[in-house]
């Protein structure tokens, strides 16, 4: 099966609804990061917008983005990924409960904590009543929702809206800073590829495509097949990849770079780099989250840029993390992302 | 021809008992668990909930876990539920099976409890614990090893999502077997976003009563375990039953109320009919969502009288029995729909008095026995519209 990205628009701490960073991308040296937010009143009428946290102004932004007037409300489904839905919510609505002693609580924070509320914001302001889902699984949450996508156009789906979500607000930050997750010294991209310790920087994620069952002949790319794998064994790993590999036609051969979700944390890192080399030896490795940072749903970027680059048929040398064979005007991707080297993930993309 | 998804296993953990046959007990009994808040810690000791009858020490010790383990209360339920729903099933290895969970509020009630301490560098262990595939993980660390993992969001229709995801898996082929449902303990924090939304009853909740006045909570764990048909008769399961369909609408109308015409519970309904390829009129109970809020159960029953016109099939709900588990419900009620399927009886309203004036619609409400089931439908709705139906059949 051949789902068709038809299109694709990201808000990230690149230049947002553009791709800038093909070309010239911003690079960082702060640990967290907030994205730069396009001008939300072109979208969102203020007084709605005034009820949107950041993370849902900016899942309206990027949905309005790729999903044409017309085909808003008739979508098959709509499918969400996010690490933690609406973390300024959230933090308001407990930091409120703690401060107040369970007293005078603000009831629209409740609202909006929960993590669905993104995916039914959209369905609401699309007045789209199709199957609407959310996963909020870690770092596979926008993995999911893409393998979930493969299921609805295997039963017959024709349109689906798929979205990965997540913002990081201070709190948060300092939270996971605790816990060993941002790195402790300054860093440049280049540093990132050799890094030997632990810890990454902090990005924010708002990135949605339309998926179509028909190509209409300004297709991005095409997905050819989507898995997921819990702790996986290398054997596991490659036996998914064969067979998806064989259910397309295709061999090893025909796979052009395997991009990778290298973020500079040493132990992330090193994982990434023994699957790669082994299901896909010598085979040339990209990276994308030293443009873009980390968060829970930044695998929706790595699909971003790897549908640009097959679009563009053009893969800029700051995507590069290791040279190897490969054709430098891709027609075949393979993404691999893992959280924690528990989750698992591959994703098959072709022109 | 899409293949068949038989159930071969269930796990139920809820404020009614641990175990289906604890359940089966209370609810033939009509025996609330909702009562008087004893384990959570909160100042609303006034609103009453439907806790699972243990503490956390308490759960640890019955599954063999350490004491000083980094664990939070979601994924302990989740254990036991798991446990019993793998035992049920027969299945010994999990490395092909998948396992889908759905929950909400993660380890939101440690981490309510800790937050100051976090930023203090102190209990910070469970910060990692927070967020919800934290939590699944540990569900899924009782078995060591399953092929496929993933968490599923969609607040109080949870579970029912997961039921619905297991069952395109198992369609698809991806997997023979998945073990689908939800877990989700009490937290200070949903108590009280719950408790400003002005919709929790001081009393034991009244679900389709005229004088319904909010909701109690509840908390719980439950999950069915869903396989192929082949892979069933090929290890030679005891198949309990057949999930005959399933749907999933978006009521696209508000963040937390529901539509005047009940559109999202409607399409729910009515794709799950269709995918099942069944008519209204061989639906033979519907275990409703039936929250006890004014908005609810007056959606849910125009939804219903909708969908089944004059022909209104048995229905009830049973959260006056339960509370209200929000993601872990639809599991919870799943469980329930089966047992009831299984052992032909319909759980009853117990506190109904008089049916809603607008609709004028009578749930059971005394369980009834002796009905004979073939078909059942169990409903689950969540803010944002999210709303959820599935059908569970008898195999003849």
């Amino acid at each position: 099966m051949r789902i068709f990205i038809r299109s694709a628009a990201q808000i990230s701490i690149q230049n947002p609804l553009c791709d800038e960073w093909f070309e010239n991308p911003i690079s960082y040296s702060q640990i967290h990061n907030r994205s730069i937010d396009p001008d939300f009143k072109a979208f969102i009428p203020v007084m709605e917008a005034r009820r949107m946290g950041r993370v849902m102004k900016r899942a309206i932004v990027t949905s309005k983005s790729v999903i044409p007037e017309e085909n808003r409300a008739t979508l098959d489904a709509i499918l969400t990924g996010t690490g933690l839905g609406s973390v300024e919510d959230t933090e308001k609505f407990l930091n409120a409960l703690l401060k107040n002693d369970e007293e005078m609580l603000p009831p629209s924070n409740f609202m909006n904590s929960t993590h669905n509320t993104i995916g039914s914001i959209i369905a609401l302001n699309f007045k789209c009543h199709g199957y609407n889902l959310t996963s909020a699984h870690r770092g596979t949450s926008f993995d999911t929702i893409c393998f979930d996508a493969y299921l609805q156009f295997l039963k017959g789906a024709k349109n689906i809206l798929v979205g990965g979500h997540d913002e990081m607000t201070a709190d948060y930050f300092a939270l996971f800073d605790q816990i060993g997750f941002w790195k402790k010294e300054s860093f440049t991209a280049d540093i990132l590829k050799e890094s030997s310790t632990k810890g990454t920087f902090a990005g924010e994620t708002a990135v949605s495509f339309w998926l179509s069952a028909e190509d209409g002949g300004d297709s991005l790319c095409s997905i050819l097949g989507v898995d997921l794998l819990y702790k996986p064994s290398q054997q596991r790993l490659q036996e998914s990849l064969d067979t998806m590999l064989a259910q397309n036609g295709l061999s090893k051969n025909d796979i052009d770079a395997i991009v990778l979700n290298c973020n500079g944390d040493v132990e992330n890192d090193t994982i990434s780099r023994e699957v790669a080399e082994a299901i896909l030896p010598n085979v040339q490795q990209l990276y994308y989250k030293h443009l873009f940072g980390d968060s829970f749903t930044m695998s929706a970027m790595g699909l971003y840029i790897s549908a640009v680059c097959l679009h563009r048929g053009e893969i800029p040398a700051h995507l590069i993390y290791k040279n190897g064979a490969g054709n430098k005007r891709p027609r075949t991707l393979l993404l691999h992302n893992h959280y924690q080297n528990k989750d698992h993930s591959f994703m098959l993309l072709s022109v | 021809m899409a293949k068949r998804v038989v159930i071969t296993g269930v796990g139920i953990v809820s404020a009614i008992g641990v175990g289906k046959e604890a359940h089966l007990r209370a609810l033939m009994k009509g025996e609330s668990g909702v009562g008087k808040i004893s384990y959570l810690q909160t100042k609303h000791t006034d609103i009453p909930v439907g806790e699972v009858k243990m503490s956390d020490e308490e759960m640890k010790l019955l599954l063999g876990i350490a004491s000083e383990s980094v664990i939070t209360r979601t994924p302990l339920m989740g254990k036991i539920a798991l446990k019993e729903a793998m035992q049920d099933s027969g299945i010994t290895d999990a490395s092909r099976v998948a396992f889908i969970n759905g929950t909400t509020v993660g380890g939101m009630e440690k981490s309510e409890k800790y937050y100051m301490d976090f930023f203090e560098g102190k209990n910070t262990d469970y910060i990692a614990a927070h967020d919800c595939g934290a939590g699944t993980e540990m569900i899924a660390e009782t078995f060591g090893k399953f092929d496929f993992v993933t968490t599923l969001s969609t607040a109080c229709s949870s579970a029912v999502n997961s039921i619905i995801m297991g069952g395109d898996l198992i369609r698809s082929g991806r997997v023979e077997a998945a073990i689908v449902g939800g877990a989700e303990s009490l937290s200070k924090f949903h108590l009280n976003g719950f408790n400003t939304l002005m919709i929790l009853d001081r009393k034991v909740c009244n679900p389709f009563d005229a004088q319904r006045n909010g909701l109690n909570l509840g908390e719980g764990a439950a999950y069915i375990v869903l396989e192929s048909e082949e892979s069933a008769k090929a290890r030679n399961a005891n198949i309990l039953c057949e999930l005959k369909g399933y749907g999933n609408a978006c009521d696209a109308f508000h963040q937390t109320a529901s539509s005047p015409t009940g559109e999202g519970a409607y399409l729910a309904m009515k794709k799950a009919l269709e995918d099942a390829g069944l008519n209204p009129e061989q639906i033979d109970y519907v275990n409703a969502h039936g929250t006890g809020t004014g908005n609810n159960d007056l959606c849910e029953s125009v939804s219903i009288q909708r969908l089944f016109g004059e022909k209104i099939p048995h229905f009830s709900s049973t959260k006056s029995l339960t509370g209200h588990a929000t993601s872990a419900a639809g599991g919870i009620e799943a469980v329930i729909s089966i047992l009831a399927l299984l052992n032909d009886f319909v759980p009853g309203c117990c506190q109904f008095q008089s049916p809603i004036e607008e609709t004028g619609l009578m749930p059971v409400k005394d369980c009834l026995k002796n009905v004979d089931l073939q078909n059942v439908m169990n409903n689950s709705f969540g803010f944002g519209g999210n709303d959820s139906s599935c059908i569970f059949s008898k195999i003849r």
